[in-house]
Protein backbone atom coordinates (compact mmCIF):
# COMPACT_ATOMS: atom_id res chain seq x y z
CA UNK A 1 0.00 0.00 0.00
CA UNK A 2 2.33 2.50 0.80
CA UNK A 3 4.66 1.99 -1.80
CA UNK A 4 4.94 5.84 -2.75
CA UNK A 5 4.46 7.05 0.33
CA UNK A 6 8.06 6.34 2.20
CA UNK A 7 9.00 9.49 1.39
CA UNK A 8 7.11 11.28 3.64
CA UNK A 9 7.87 9.79 6.53
CA UNK A 10 11.55 10.11 6.31
CA UNK A 11 12.13 13.27 7.85
CA UNK A 12 12.42 13.21 11.67
CA UNK A 13 12.05 16.05 13.96
CA UNK A 14 14.32 14.39 16.61
CA UNK A 15 17.62 16.16 17.72
CA UNK A 16 20.91 15.31 16.08
CA UNK A 17 24.02 14.38 17.93
CA UNK A 18 26.46 16.83 18.23
CA UNK A 19 29.16 16.18 16.07
CA UNK A 20 27.34 14.77 13.42
CA UNK A 21 27.13 17.42 11.19
CA UNK A 22 31.05 18.19 11.59
CA UNK A 23 31.53 14.52 10.73
CA UNK A 24 28.98 14.77 7.59
CA UNK A 25 31.39 17.53 6.50
CA UNK A 26 34.70 15.64 6.64
CA UNK A 27 33.00 12.74 5.17
CA UNK A 28 32.40 14.90 2.13
CA UNK A 29 36.15 16.31 2.18
CA UNK A 30 37.12 13.10 2.28
CA UNK A 31 34.76 11.88 -0.88
CA UNK A 32 36.14 15.03 -2.86
CA UNK A 33 39.43 14.12 -2.43
CA UNK A 34 38.89 10.96 -2.92
CA UNK A 35 37.81 11.60 -6.23
CA UNK A 36 40.64 13.87 -7.25
CA UNK A 37 43.12 11.24 -6.03
CA UNK A 38 41.57 8.55 -8.29
CA UNK A 39 40.92 10.91 -11.30
CA UNK A 40 44.86 11.34 -10.93
CA UNK A 41 45.57 7.39 -11.74
CA UNK A 42 42.85 6.69 -14.22
CA UNK A 43 42.46 8.05 -17.99
CA UNK A 44 40.40 11.52 -17.99
CA UNK A 45 37.84 9.85 -20.50
CA UNK A 46 36.80 7.71 -17.40
CA UNK A 47 36.87 9.94 -14.57
CA UNK A 48 37.99 13.66 -14.96
CA UNK A 49 39.03 15.33 -11.86
CA UNK A 50 36.71 17.87 -9.66
CA UNK A 51 38.55 20.99 -11.20
CA UNK A 52 37.86 20.54 -14.90
CA UNK A 53 34.28 19.68 -14.27
CA UNK A 54 33.87 22.81 -12.01
CA UNK A 55 34.74 24.27 -15.03
CA UNK A 56 32.87 23.26 -17.80
CA UNK A 57 29.44 23.61 -14.91
CA UNK A 58 30.73 26.95 -15.55
CA UNK A 59 30.83 27.29 -19.06
CA UNK A 60 27.51 25.50 -19.02
CA UNK A 61 25.89 28.31 -16.74
CA UNK A 62 27.35 31.05 -19.42
CA UNK A 63 26.28 29.44 -22.42
CA UNK A 64 23.01 30.21 -23.81
CA UNK A 65 22.39 27.33 -26.24
CA UNK A 66 22.92 24.81 -22.77
CA UNK A 67 21.27 27.17 -20.72
CA UNK A 68 18.34 26.86 -22.89
CA UNK A 69 18.18 23.31 -23.19
CA UNK A 70 18.28 23.35 -18.95
CA UNK A 71 14.91 25.51 -19.20
CA UNK A 72 13.72 22.95 -21.51
CA UNK A 73 14.43 20.02 -19.49
CA UNK A 74 12.62 22.15 -16.68
CA UNK A 75 9.38 22.83 -18.88
CA UNK A 76 9.35 19.01 -19.33
CA UNK A 77 9.59 18.39 -15.34
CA UNK A 78 7.07 20.87 -14.78
CA UNK A 79 4.45 20.31 -17.52
CA UNK A 80 4.69 16.24 -16.42
CA UNK A 81 4.28 17.03 -12.64
CA UNK A 82 1.74 19.02 -13.17
CA UNK A 83 -0.42 16.72 -15.48
CA UNK A 84 0.27 13.79 -13.37
CA UNK A 85 -0.72 15.92 -10.13
CA UNK A 86 -4.26 16.86 -11.42
CA UNK A 87 -4.88 13.73 -13.40
CA UNK A 88 -3.98 12.13 -10.09
CA UNK A 89 -5.77 14.09 -7.57
CA UNK A 90 -8.61 13.69 -9.97
CA UNK A 91 -8.37 9.65 -10.24
CA UNK A 92 -8.43 9.73 -6.18
CA UNK A 93 -11.15 11.77 -5.70
CA UNK A 94 -13.09 9.56 -8.15
CA UNK A 95 -12.10 6.44 -6.27
CA UNK A 96 -12.95 8.11 -3.23
CA UNK A 97 -15.93 9.45 -3.76
CA UNK A 98 -17.58 7.14 -6.30
CA UNK A 99 -17.64 3.49 -4.66
CA UNK A 100 -18.65 1.85 -7.55
CA UNK A 101 -15.46 3.14 -9.29
CA UNK A 102 -13.38 2.38 -6.72
CA UNK A 103 -12.02 -1.21 -7.62
CA UNK A 104 -11.66 -0.48 -11.05
CA UNK A 105 -9.53 2.51 -10.26
CA UNK A 106 -7.51 1.37 -7.24
CA UNK A 107 -7.62 -2.66 -8.01
CA UNK A 108 -7.02 -2.45 -12.01
CA UNK A 109 -5.88 0.60 -12.94
CA UNK A 110 -3.39 1.84 -10.06
CA UNK A 111 -2.07 -1.72 -9.91
CA UNK A 112 -1.43 -1.69 -13.47
CA UNK A 113 0.36 2.02 -13.81
CA UNK A 114 2.37 1.31 -11.16
CA UNK A 115 3.50 -2.51 -12.18
CA UNK A 116 4.04 -0.80 -16.06
CA UNK A 117 7.87 -0.48 -16.92
CA UNK A 118 8.81 3.66 -17.46
CA UNK A 119 11.13 2.77 -20.00
CA UNK A 120 7.86 0.71 -21.86
CA UNK A 121 6.15 3.99 -21.84
CA UNK A 122 8.76 5.73 -23.45
CA UNK A 123 9.39 3.52 -26.11
CA UNK A 124 5.70 3.38 -26.84
CA UNK A 125 5.56 7.29 -26.56
CA UNK A 126 8.50 7.10 -29.12
CA UNK A 127 5.91 4.96 -31.30
CA UNK A 128 3.66 7.19 -31.19
CA UNK A 129 4.54 10.56 -31.40
CA UNK A 130 8.38 10.76 -32.32
CA UNK A 131 10.82 12.21 -31.06
CA UNK A 132 9.77 15.64 -29.09
CA UNK A 133 8.64 17.00 -26.25
CA UNK A 134 5.24 15.31 -26.25
CA UNK A 135 6.91 11.74 -25.83
CA UNK A 136 8.83 13.03 -22.70
CA UNK A 137 6.09 14.71 -21.06
CA UNK A 138 4.13 12.12 -21.80
CA UNK A 139 6.65 9.48 -20.39
CA UNK A 140 7.48 11.49 -17.60
CA UNK A 141 3.76 12.02 -16.65
CA UNK A 142 2.69 8.34 -17.10
CA UNK A 143 5.64 6.95 -14.62
CA UNK A 144 4.30 10.16 -12.44
CA UNK A 145 0.44 9.19 -12.26
CA UNK A 146 0.67 6.02 -9.70
CA UNK A 147 2.84 8.00 -7.48
CA UNK A 148 -0.11 10.68 -6.92
CA UNK A 149 -2.42 8.31 -6.89
CA UNK A 150 -1.19 6.79 -4.32
CA UNK A 151 0.02 9.33 -2.20
CA UNK A 152 -3.47 11.29 -2.29
CA UNK A 153 -5.89 7.79 -2.05
CA UNK A 154 -3.81 7.54 1.27
CA UNK A 155 -4.89 11.19 2.04
CA UNK A 156 -8.25 10.34 1.51
CA UNK A 157 -8.35 6.95 3.27
CA UNK A 158 -6.86 9.04 6.37
CA UNK A 159 -8.80 12.15 6.68
CA UNK A 160 -10.27 12.45 10.63
CA UNK A 161 -13.33 11.35 10.51
CA UNK A 162 -14.60 13.13 13.36
CA UNK A 163 -13.31 16.53 11.87
CA UNK A 164 -15.42 15.91 8.35
CA UNK A 165 -18.46 15.06 10.99
CA UNK A 166 -17.96 17.74 12.63
CA UNK A 167 -17.82 19.87 9.35
CA UNK A 168 -21.29 18.67 8.28
CA UNK A 169 -22.62 19.80 11.42
CA UNK A 170 -20.96 23.09 10.46
CA UNK A 171 -22.03 23.75 6.96
CA UNK A 172 -23.81 22.22 4.20
CA UNK A 173 -22.13 23.49 1.71
CA UNK A 174 -20.03 20.59 0.05
CA UNK A 175 -17.67 23.21 -2.01
CA UNK A 176 -16.99 24.97 1.41
CA UNK A 177 -16.79 21.61 3.38
CA UNK A 178 -13.89 20.73 0.69
CA UNK A 179 -11.82 24.04 0.58
CA UNK A 180 -11.76 24.27 4.01
CA UNK A 181 -11.43 20.76 5.98
CA UNK A 182 -10.58 18.41 3.10
CA UNK A 183 -8.05 20.76 1.23
CA UNK A 184 -6.06 21.34 4.58
CA UNK A 185 -6.01 18.11 5.99
CA UNK A 186 -4.61 16.76 2.47
CA UNK A 187 -1.83 19.50 2.56
CA UNK A 188 0.62 16.73 3.77
CA UNK A 189 -0.19 13.87 1.51
CA UNK A 190 -0.39 15.91 -1.25
CA UNK A 191 2.88 17.81 -0.68
CA UNK A 192 4.66 14.41 -0.07
CA UNK A 193 2.92 13.51 -3.59
CA UNK A 194 4.39 16.01 -5.03
CA UNK A 195 7.70 16.08 -3.54
CA UNK A 196 7.87 12.11 -4.81
CA UNK A 197 7.32 13.73 -7.89
CA UNK A 198 9.47 16.11 -7.98
CA UNK A 199 12.39 13.59 -7.50
CA UNK A 200 11.35 10.79 -9.63
CA UNK A 201 10.70 13.28 -12.62
CA UNK A 202 14.06 14.67 -12.39
CA UNK A 203 15.54 10.75 -12.37
CA UNK A 204 13.51 9.99 -15.15
CA UNK A 205 13.06 12.85 -17.23
CA UNK A 206 16.80 12.54 -18.57
CA UNK A 207 16.23 9.28 -19.59
CA UNK A 208 13.50 10.18 -21.71
CA UNK A 209 14.93 13.51 -23.31
CA UNK A 210 18.22 10.84 -24.07
CA UNK A 211 15.86 8.65 -25.90
CA UNK A 212 12.92 10.33 -27.21
CA UNK A 213 13.72 13.88 -26.96
CA UNK A 214 15.16 16.46 -29.45
CA UNK A 215 16.01 18.75 -26.86
CA UNK A 216 16.68 19.11 -22.82
CA UNK A 217 19.60 18.41 -20.70
CA UNK A 218 19.20 14.72 -21.58
CA UNK A 219 19.73 15.33 -25.48
CA UNK A 220 22.81 16.86 -24.36
CA UNK A 221 23.71 14.18 -22.47
CA UNK A 222 23.46 11.81 -25.40
CA UNK A 223 25.78 13.88 -27.76
CA UNK A 224 28.77 13.88 -25.01
CA UNK A 225 28.08 10.16 -24.34
CA UNK A 226 28.10 9.66 -28.49
CA UNK A 227 31.67 11.71 -27.87
CA UNK A 228 32.77 9.96 -24.96
CA UNK A 229 32.96 13.58 -23.67
CA UNK A 230 33.14 12.36 -19.79
CA UNK A 231 33.96 15.85 -18.95
CA UNK A 232 30.49 16.78 -19.65
CA UNK A 233 28.67 13.87 -18.29
CA UNK A 234 29.90 14.48 -14.97
CA UNK A 235 29.22 18.21 -15.25
CA UNK A 236 25.72 17.24 -16.14
CA UNK A 237 24.70 15.05 -13.76
CA UNK A 238 26.83 17.25 -11.04
CA UNK A 239 24.42 20.41 -12.09
CA UNK A 240 21.56 18.03 -11.99
CA UNK A 241 22.61 16.99 -8.67
CA UNK A 242 23.29 20.29 -7.13
CA UNK A 243 19.91 21.39 -8.78
CA UNK A 244 17.70 18.93 -6.82
CA UNK A 245 19.53 19.01 -3.65
CA UNK A 246 18.69 23.02 -3.17
CA UNK A 247 15.71 22.36 -4.44
CA UNK A 248 15.03 19.98 -1.63
CA UNK A 249 17.09 21.87 0.76
CA UNK A 250 15.80 25.26 0.54
CA UNK A 251 12.13 24.92 -1.11
CA UNK A 252 10.65 21.22 0.11
CA UNK A 253 12.65 20.59 3.31
CA UNK A 254 11.17 23.74 5.08
CA UNK A 255 7.87 23.35 3.68
CA UNK A 256 7.79 19.42 4.98
CA UNK A 257 9.01 20.99 8.34
CA UNK A 258 6.32 23.50 8.70
CA UNK A 259 3.37 20.74 7.66
CA UNK A 260 5.24 18.49 10.46
CA UNK A 261 4.68 20.84 13.25
CA UNK A 262 1.27 22.06 11.95
CA UNK A 263 -0.26 18.47 11.18
CA UNK A 264 1.95 16.68 13.98
CA UNK A 265 -0.69 13.90 15.66
CA UNK A 266 -0.85 13.29 19.58
CA UNK B 1 -27.42 -6.63 1.66
CA UNK B 2 -26.20 -3.18 0.03
CA UNK B 3 -23.17 -3.74 0.91
CA UNK B 4 -23.41 -7.15 -0.98
CA UNK B 5 -24.90 -5.34 -4.33
CA UNK B 6 -22.22 -2.59 -3.81
CA UNK B 7 -19.35 -4.91 -3.87
CA UNK B 8 -20.74 -6.99 -7.42
CA UNK B 9 -21.33 -3.80 -8.72
CA UNK B 10 -17.68 -2.51 -8.06
CA UNK B 11 -16.41 -5.73 -9.22
CA UNK B 12 -18.77 -5.58 -12.84
CA UNK B 13 -17.62 -2.27 -13.58
CA UNK B 14 -13.76 -3.00 -12.33
CA UNK B 15 -14.00 -6.23 -14.86
CA UNK B 16 -15.98 -4.40 -17.70
CA UNK B 17 -13.69 -1.30 -17.50
CA UNK B 18 -11.10 -3.88 -18.40
CA UNK B 19 -12.88 -5.75 -21.01
CA UNK B 20 -13.93 -2.29 -22.24
CA UNK B 21 -10.41 -1.11 -22.43
CA UNK B 22 -9.07 -3.78 -24.29
CA UNK B 23 -12.08 -3.71 -27.11
CA UNK B 24 -11.21 -0.08 -27.63
CA UNK B 25 -8.03 -1.26 -28.42
CA UNK B 26 -8.88 -3.58 -30.61
CA UNK B 27 -11.21 -1.24 -32.48
CA UNK B 28 -8.48 1.29 -32.50
CA UNK B 29 -5.62 -0.52 -33.89
CA UNK B 30 -8.14 -1.72 -36.48
CA UNK B 31 -7.70 1.40 -38.39
CA UNK B 32 -4.09 2.31 -37.41
CA UNK B 33 -0.76 0.11 -38.95
CA UNK B 34 0.81 -2.08 -37.01
CA UNK B 35 4.03 -0.64 -36.06
CA UNK B 36 1.98 2.45 -34.70
CA UNK B 37 -0.31 0.36 -32.40
CA UNK B 38 -0.56 -3.20 -32.85
CA UNK B 39 -3.80 -5.23 -32.16
CA UNK B 40 -4.63 -7.38 -28.70
CA UNK B 41 -4.13 -10.16 -30.91
CA UNK B 42 -0.66 -9.44 -32.32
CA UNK B 43 0.43 -8.18 -29.00
CA UNK B 44 -0.62 -11.63 -27.34
CA UNK B 45 1.09 -13.66 -30.43
CA UNK B 46 4.14 -11.95 -29.55
CA UNK B 47 4.02 -13.03 -25.45
CA UNK B 48 3.51 -16.40 -26.67
CA UNK B 49 6.78 -15.65 -28.32
CA UNK B 50 7.97 -15.61 -24.45
CA UNK B 51 7.37 -19.11 -23.60
CA UNK B 52 7.33 -20.81 -26.66
CA UNK B 53 10.80 -19.46 -27.66
CA UNK B 54 13.56 -20.21 -25.71
CA UNK B 55 15.85 -17.80 -27.20
CA UNK B 56 13.24 -15.15 -26.47
CA UNK B 57 11.89 -16.77 -23.30
CA UNK B 58 16.26 -16.53 -21.93
CA UNK B 59 15.50 -12.48 -22.21
CA UNK B 60 13.09 -12.39 -19.51
CA UNK B 61 14.44 -14.48 -17.35
CA UNK B 62 17.91 -13.15 -17.63
CA UNK B 63 16.42 -9.72 -16.57
CA UNK B 64 14.83 -11.34 -13.97
CA UNK B 65 17.68 -13.15 -12.12
CA UNK B 66 19.41 -9.49 -13.05
CA UNK B 67 16.63 -7.54 -10.59
CA UNK B 68 16.63 -9.76 -8.01
CA UNK B 69 20.08 -10.11 -7.86
CA UNK B 70 20.31 -6.02 -7.58
CA UNK B 71 17.62 -5.78 -4.78
CA UNK B 72 19.19 -8.06 -3.29
CA UNK B 73 22.94 -6.50 -3.05
CA UNK B 74 20.92 -2.93 -2.41
CA UNK B 75 19.26 -3.97 1.12
CA UNK B 76 22.30 -5.75 2.20
CA UNK B 77 24.05 -2.42 1.85
CA UNK B 78 21.45 -0.30 3.31
CA UNK B 79 21.61 -2.63 5.85
CA UNK B 80 25.12 -2.39 6.73
CA UNK B 81 24.49 1.39 6.40
CA UNK B 82 21.46 1.55 8.91
CA UNK B 83 23.01 -0.69 11.21
CA UNK B 84 26.15 1.89 11.20
CA UNK B 85 24.28 4.62 11.71
CA UNK B 86 22.18 2.78 14.68
CA UNK B 87 25.48 1.21 16.52
CA UNK B 88 27.36 4.80 16.05
CA UNK B 89 25.08 7.41 15.75
CA UNK B 90 27.44 10.13 14.89
CA UNK B 91 27.45 8.73 11.79
CA UNK B 92 23.35 9.46 11.26
CA UNK B 93 24.43 12.68 8.82
CA UNK B 94 26.79 11.14 6.69
CA UNK B 95 24.77 8.56 5.81
CA UNK B 96 21.43 10.38 5.66
CA UNK B 97 22.18 13.89 4.38
CA UNK B 98 25.46 12.67 1.98
CA UNK B 99 24.91 9.34 0.81
CA UNK B 100 21.27 9.54 0.90
CA UNK B 101 20.84 13.14 -0.65
CA UNK B 102 23.10 11.91 -3.47
CA UNK B 103 21.92 8.75 -4.39
CA UNK B 104 18.77 10.22 -4.18
CA UNK B 105 19.23 12.93 -6.61
CA UNK B 106 21.37 11.10 -9.25
CA UNK B 107 20.05 11.07 -12.61
CA UNK B 108 19.30 6.85 -13.21
CA UNK B 109 20.28 7.37 -17.03
CA UNK B 110 23.86 8.83 -14.86
CA UNK B 111 24.81 5.63 -13.60
CA UNK B 112 23.52 3.77 -16.78
CA UNK B 113 26.09 6.26 -18.76
CA UNK B 114 28.76 6.13 -15.79
CA UNK B 115 28.31 2.44 -15.67
CA UNK B 116 28.76 1.61 -18.96
CA UNK B 117 32.04 3.85 -20.02
CA UNK B 118 33.86 2.22 -16.74
CA UNK B 119 33.00 -1.28 -16.57
CA UNK B 120 32.19 -2.20 -20.60
CA UNK B 121 29.08 -4.05 -21.66
CA UNK B 122 28.44 -7.12 -18.98
CA UNK B 123 26.01 -8.79 -16.22
CA UNK B 124 28.32 -6.92 -13.40
CA UNK B 125 27.59 -3.56 -14.88
CA UNK B 126 24.21 -4.34 -15.16
CA UNK B 127 24.12 -5.19 -11.24
CA UNK B 128 26.21 -1.92 -10.48
CA UNK B 129 23.51 0.39 -12.11
CA UNK B 130 19.79 -1.33 -11.09
CA UNK B 131 21.91 -1.48 -7.12
CA UNK B 132 22.81 2.05 -7.27
CA UNK B 133 19.66 3.28 -8.82
CA UNK B 134 17.65 1.09 -6.10
CA UNK B 135 19.94 1.72 -3.01
CA UNK B 136 18.23 5.04 -1.67
CA UNK B 137 15.03 3.22 -1.82
CA UNK B 138 16.69 0.77 0.38
CA UNK B 139 18.26 3.14 2.82
CA UNK B 140 15.23 5.28 3.38
CA UNK B 141 13.48 2.87 4.72
CA UNK B 142 15.81 0.53 6.52
CA UNK B 143 16.90 3.91 8.69
CA UNK B 144 13.03 4.51 9.21
CA UNK B 145 12.97 0.93 10.15
CA UNK B 146 15.70 1.13 12.51
CA UNK B 147 14.43 3.89 13.88
CA UNK B 148 11.00 3.23 14.97
CA UNK B 149 12.32 0.31 17.17
CA UNK B 150 10.77 0.73 20.43
CA UNK B 151 13.65 1.47 22.91
CA UNK B 152 12.67 -0.32 25.57
CA UNK B 153 12.32 -3.73 23.75
CA UNK B 154 15.96 -2.92 22.52
CA UNK B 155 16.89 -2.72 26.31
CA UNK B 156 15.45 -5.80 27.04
CA UNK B 157 17.28 -7.84 24.68
CA UNK B 158 20.30 -5.78 25.96
CA UNK B 159 19.64 -7.78 29.42
CA UNK B 160 18.72 -11.06 27.62
CA UNK B 161 21.87 -11.50 25.26
CA UNK B 162 25.24 -10.14 25.28
CA UNK B 163 25.66 -11.07 21.71
CA UNK B 164 25.55 -8.01 19.68
CA UNK B 165 24.46 -10.44 16.08
CA UNK B 166 22.41 -12.14 18.21
CA UNK B 167 20.00 -9.46 19.11
CA UNK B 168 20.75 -8.05 15.65
CA UNK B 169 19.34 -10.98 14.42
CA UNK B 170 16.03 -12.04 16.45
CA UNK B 171 15.34 -8.75 17.39
CA UNK B 172 16.28 -5.52 15.90
CA UNK B 173 15.28 -7.39 12.10
CA UNK B 174 12.18 -8.43 13.01
CA UNK B 175 11.12 -5.53 14.55
CA UNK B 176 12.41 -3.44 11.89
CA UNK B 177 11.25 -6.11 9.03
CA UNK B 178 7.73 -3.98 8.30
CA UNK B 179 9.69 -1.06 6.74
CA UNK B 180 12.26 -3.18 5.20
CA UNK B 181 9.40 -5.52 3.40
CA UNK B 182 8.04 -2.17 2.09
CA UNK B 183 11.32 -1.20 0.95
CA UNK B 184 12.11 -4.40 -0.64
CA UNK B 185 8.84 -3.68 -2.51
CA UNK B 186 9.22 -0.41 -3.74
CA UNK B 187 13.13 -1.47 -4.72
CA UNK B 188 11.56 -4.61 -6.32
CA UNK B 189 8.94 -2.19 -8.20
CA UNK B 190 11.60 0.68 -9.20
CA UNK B 191 14.06 -1.84 -10.12
CA UNK B 192 11.44 -3.36 -12.89
CA UNK B 193 10.15 0.13 -13.72
CA UNK B 194 13.30 2.66 -13.89
CA UNK B 195 16.29 0.76 -13.38
CA UNK B 196 15.70 -1.45 -16.80
CA UNK B 197 17.69 1.47 -18.30
CA UNK B 198 20.53 -0.56 -17.43
CA UNK B 199 19.80 -2.88 -20.10
CA UNK B 200 19.70 -0.18 -23.37
CA UNK B 201 23.15 0.53 -22.58
CA UNK B 202 25.04 -1.94 -20.53
CA UNK B 203 23.66 -5.78 -22.09
CA UNK B 204 23.21 -7.62 -24.94
CA UNK B 205 20.64 -9.46 -22.79
CA UNK B 206 17.80 -9.57 -21.25
CA UNK B 207 14.19 -7.18 -21.54
CA UNK B 208 15.68 -4.00 -21.79
CA UNK B 209 17.66 -5.34 -25.10
CA UNK B 210 14.50 -6.63 -26.41
CA UNK B 211 12.75 -3.59 -26.04
CA UNK B 212 15.76 -1.72 -27.92
CA UNK B 213 16.00 -4.35 -30.47
CA UNK B 214 12.35 -4.24 -31.10
CA UNK B 215 12.02 -0.69 -31.15
CA UNK B 216 14.71 -0.02 -34.23
CA UNK B 217 13.34 -2.52 -35.92
CA UNK B 218 9.75 -0.48 -34.94
CA UNK B 219 8.33 -3.90 -33.96
CA UNK B 220 5.58 -2.84 -31.61
CA UNK B 221 4.14 -5.56 -30.77
CA UNK B 222 7.30 -6.77 -29.38
CA UNK B 223 7.31 -3.74 -27.40
CA UNK B 224 3.95 -4.23 -26.04
CA UNK B 225 4.49 -8.05 -25.10
CA UNK B 226 7.69 -6.77 -23.33
CA UNK B 227 5.67 -4.17 -21.45
CA UNK B 228 3.26 -6.47 -20.37
CA UNK B 229 5.50 -9.22 -20.21
CA UNK B 230 6.98 -6.82 -16.95
CA UNK B 231 4.16 -5.87 -15.77
CA UNK B 232 3.37 -9.62 -15.90
CA UNK B 233 6.51 -10.35 -14.13
CA UNK B 234 6.09 -7.85 -11.57
CA UNK B 235 2.25 -8.39 -10.57
CA UNK B 236 2.75 -12.55 -10.01
CA UNK B 237 6.29 -11.63 -7.85
CA UNK B 238 4.26 -9.26 -5.95
CA UNK B 239 1.11 -10.85 -5.26
CA UNK B 240 3.00 -14.37 -4.70
CA UNK B 241 6.09 -13.55 -2.28
CA UNK B 242 6.31 -10.15 -1.51
CA UNK B 243 2.47 -9.07 -0.45
CA UNK B 244 2.37 -12.48 1.92
CA UNK B 245 5.34 -10.93 2.81
CA UNK B 246 4.57 -7.90 4.01
CA UNK B 247 1.00 -8.97 5.42
CA UNK B 248 3.04 -11.19 7.69
CA UNK B 249 4.84 -8.72 9.03
CA UNK B 250 2.47 -5.52 8.77
CA UNK B 251 2.33 -3.09 11.84
CA UNK B 252 -1.58 -3.40 11.45
CA UNK B 253 -1.65 -7.22 11.81
CA UNK B 254 -4.55 -7.17 14.47
CA UNK B 255 -6.27 -4.40 12.58
CA UNK B 256 -6.33 -6.02 9.31
CA UNK B 257 -6.86 -9.26 9.93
Amino acid sequence: MNDARTGATATSTRPRPAGAAAVAHLFTLAALLAWWGYSRIVPDYQLPGPWPVLRRIGSFLTDSNELTQLGLSLLHVCAAMAIAFVVGCVLAALAHYIRPLRLLIEGRLTPFLNAFSGIGWLFLAILWFGLNDVTVIFAVTLILLPFTIINVGAGLQELDRDLLELGHSLTRNPIRRTLKIVVPLLTPYLFAALRTSFGVSWKVVLTAELFGGNGGVGYLLNVARQEFDTETIFAIIAFILMFVVVAEVVFFRPIQRRLDRRFARG
Amino acid sequence: MAERNGAVLQRLIADGGVVAAVVLWWATARHLPDFVLPGPAAVLAAMTRFVTDPAIAVHAAVSFGRVVASVAIAMVLALAMAAAVRSAPILEDVVERRILTFLNSFPSVGWAILGVIWFKISTPTVLFIQTAIVLPFCIVNALAGFRQIDPDLDELGHSLTRSPMRRFFKLTLPLAAPFLIAGLRVAYGICWKIALVSELFGASSGLGYLLMRAETTSDAAMVFACCLIIVALYGVTDYLFLRPLAARYSVNQDQSA
